[in-house]
């Protein structure tokens, strides 16, 4: 079988982006393998982000789409005031590039902006960062195995979710 | 800045009446007067002695809107200092934390060793400097008083203030029950999270004692909760709210209570109980044998300690430690650290690890949920057809003098007391904030 190719890799992120932005999330969490680990570092320094998330912080982490679940369901609650009414949310994904492949599995990194506004306070914010993506091919799906998003602008505005990284 | 104090808490003990202004939330010239008078005017707390634990090593910090220089020598002293050049007052170091035998001002160069002292004033010989010049000190200026309370330092930028010792009294022993969870002392687990919410510095205050809201404003957190009871998959994280009863409605009997000291320092607490839940269980036995069961019991209770102004622990799901630092009335920026026993094991600390990002961090399922709420309530303050705020009445009757069997356990000897059963959620502690407030806000400069 072909391995992934830079376009497949776009679409598959611009889609999920797309599936974020419109608030799909039950698509959104259907391209994640049951095992994915979704890991945002913190900053150890000015420099370094943390790097052993067993021993050391990370905004979040989470080993199993089973914890994501749960995260898209205080979000979709309606019982959480910090998640209603929603920011409205727009991923940019730029710098696609394959950096790691064969037939079964890829490694992609990419950069992202996230623009957030805050309908609740009246605000807008950006939040900017790198994505690490790897890939691996079930039957003919494409899935996201682990996916690490460093954010760069760190100090939290209140609140960041899921859907705004 | 002389403030009128009663214009701000209305506090009537004899009539049952204890009321606070909405403006103490939001006038500047109340913020101003906070920040002279208490965190630039008082002890603050400026970091843990494990942020530099080598010689040379240095960690910054804020009192109030002052920037902090907090390092250690080449023998092992630690100092504070300001951390602003005495040349034209720039900022020396420039980094959250580091190791420097010497710091070179960026500005000019003129450089500091790790006491603090005066290195060198660039081209001074050539400087045609007056005799008066060479006669100053043209060190650093050291923070007036600077004590180490079992690894938890503290600086106060007026040296008119009791000893440190005097200033905490018996919540020290509120500090003993971190740093005696390991012989070693307590350490923060690498990685800060800093965040930001617009409102005022005394919401977080309250919010890490208020005990009324958790059912309120989490309710989609106790949901997760309540989902991962029902499986018991390796894949969730665990957390030790789904392992108590605690903060549920239906819970009977004393579950806890509050503490309140002079000088501002609360405590409220509930018991979890000794459960592998929590990341100690570890070392529960030897706990025990070492501190005895009163005080290991202690331990593993859910505790939330205030050191007025600034610092706050919470022991419940994991351990947080939090610096507050009031940037203006409505804005405030909170630094957050897990706090963890120095050697505990690999599987306590990835699971005290994995509880806080989930409950403490701005990207985490609870704490968002208060931080909205102090801007909620921000925003609600410029009501003032009514001023004054009806919060501070619940456990008016129930607040005794003194302490109780359970903190006869431990030898503390509170100001004031309450014990709780899960729905009393006492509202009286808040009281010591205030009262401690009014006392530092009000009288002479
Ligand atoms: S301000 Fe530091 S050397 Fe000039
Ligand atoms: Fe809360």
């Amino acid at each position: 079988m072909a391995t992934l190719t830079r376009s497949q890799a776009e679409e598959l992120l611009f889609r999920e982006a797309l599936l974020i932005d419109t608030r799909r999330y039950d698509e959104w969490l259907a391209m994640f393998t049951p095992d994915i680990e979704f890991w945002m570092p913190a900053w150890r320094n000015e420099t370094e982000t943390t790097t052993d998330p067993d021993r050391e912080l990370s905004l979040i982490y989470y080993k199993g789409r089973r914890n994501l679940e749960d995260r898209v369901m205080r979000l979709t609650s309606g019982l959480s005031t910090a998640s209603s009414p929603p920011p409205r949310v727009v991923h940019v994904i730029s710098n696609v590039l394959l950096t790691a492949g064969d037939a079964d599995t890829a490694e992609v990194s990419a950069v992202f902006t996230c623009h957030r506004f805050d309908v609740r306070m009246n605000r807008t914010e950006c939040f900017f960062g790198r994505y690490e993506y790897a890939l691996r091919r079930e039957s003919e799906a494409w899935l996201i195995v682990r996916k690490k998003i460093v954010l760069l602008n760190d100090v939290i505005p209140t609140v960041v979710d899921i859907t705004s990284i | 800045m002389s403030i009128d104090t009663a214009a701000y808490v209305d506090d009537r003990p004899d009539e049952g009446i204890f009321r606070v202004n909405r403006a103490i939330f939001t006038d500047e010239q109340v913020f101003e007067a906070e920040m002279a008078r208490i965190f630039e005017g008082g002890w603050v707390f400026l970091g843990l002695e494990a942020q530099a634990p080598a010689p040379h090593d240095f960690f910054t910090t804020f009192a109030g809107r002052v920037p902090i220089l907090v390092q250690r020598d080449g023998e092992g002293q630690l100092r504070a200092f300001v951390n602003s050049c005495p040349h034209k007052g720039a900022r020396l170091a420039q980094t959250q934390s580091g190791n420097a035998r010497l710091h070179v001002c960026p500005y000019h160069s003129w450089s500091f060793d790790s006491a603090g002292r005066s290195k060198a004033v660039k081209w001074q010989k050539a400087g045609c400097y007056s005799a008066a010049f060479d006669q100053q000190d043209h060190g650093l200026a050291a923070v007036p008083c600077f004590e180490n309370y079992r690894g938890f330092l503290f600086g106060s930028l007026s040296a008119d203030v009791p000893s440190l010792a005097d200033y905490l009294g018996e919540a020290a022993k509120l500090l003993d029950l971190v740093a005696d969870q390991s012989e070693e002392g307590a350490e923060l687990v690498p990685g800060q999270v800093t965040f930001t919410y617009q409102a005022n510095w005394k919401l977080q205050l309250e919010n890490c004692s208020d005990a009324y809201h958790f059912t309120s404003a989490h309710p989609s957190y106790i949901r997760v909760l309540e989902r991962r009871q029902q499986e018991t998959s390796g894949e969730v994280v665990a957390s030790v709210w789904e392992n108590s009863d605690y903060w549920k409605e239906e819970t009977q009997g004393v579950g806890g209570g509050s503490y309140s000291f002079p000088n501002g320092h609360v405590l409220n607490w509930g018991v979890f109980g000794i459960t592998p839940a929590i990341p100690l269980y570890e070392s529960a036995a030897v706990l025990a044998e070492r501190h005895g069961e009163g005080k290991r019991d202690w331990m593993f209770n859910m505790r939330n300690l205030t050191i007025f102004p600034n610092l706050q622990v919470a022991e419940n799901a994991s351990s947080q430690l939090r610096v507050i630092r009031p940037i203006g009335p409505g804005l405030t920026e909170m630094r957050t650290w897990c706090i963890a026993p120095k050697g505990e094991s690999d599987a306590a600390r990835r699971q005290r690890i994995r509880q806080y990002e989930d409950f403490f961090n701005p990207t985490g399922m609870a704490t968002p949920d208060d931080t909205v709420s102090y801007e909620n309530c921000q925003i609600g303050y410029a009501g003032r057809v009514d001023p004054w705020l009806q919060g501070y009445a619940r456990g008016m009757t129930a607040s005794v003098e003194g302490g109780n069997r359970f903190s006869d356990r431990i030898g503390l000897t509170p100001a004031r007391s309450v014990l709780a059963d899960s729905q009393l959620c006492d509202e009286t502690l808040y009281h010591a904030y205030y009262r401690a407030w009014a006392e530092r806000m009000g009288g002479a400069e």
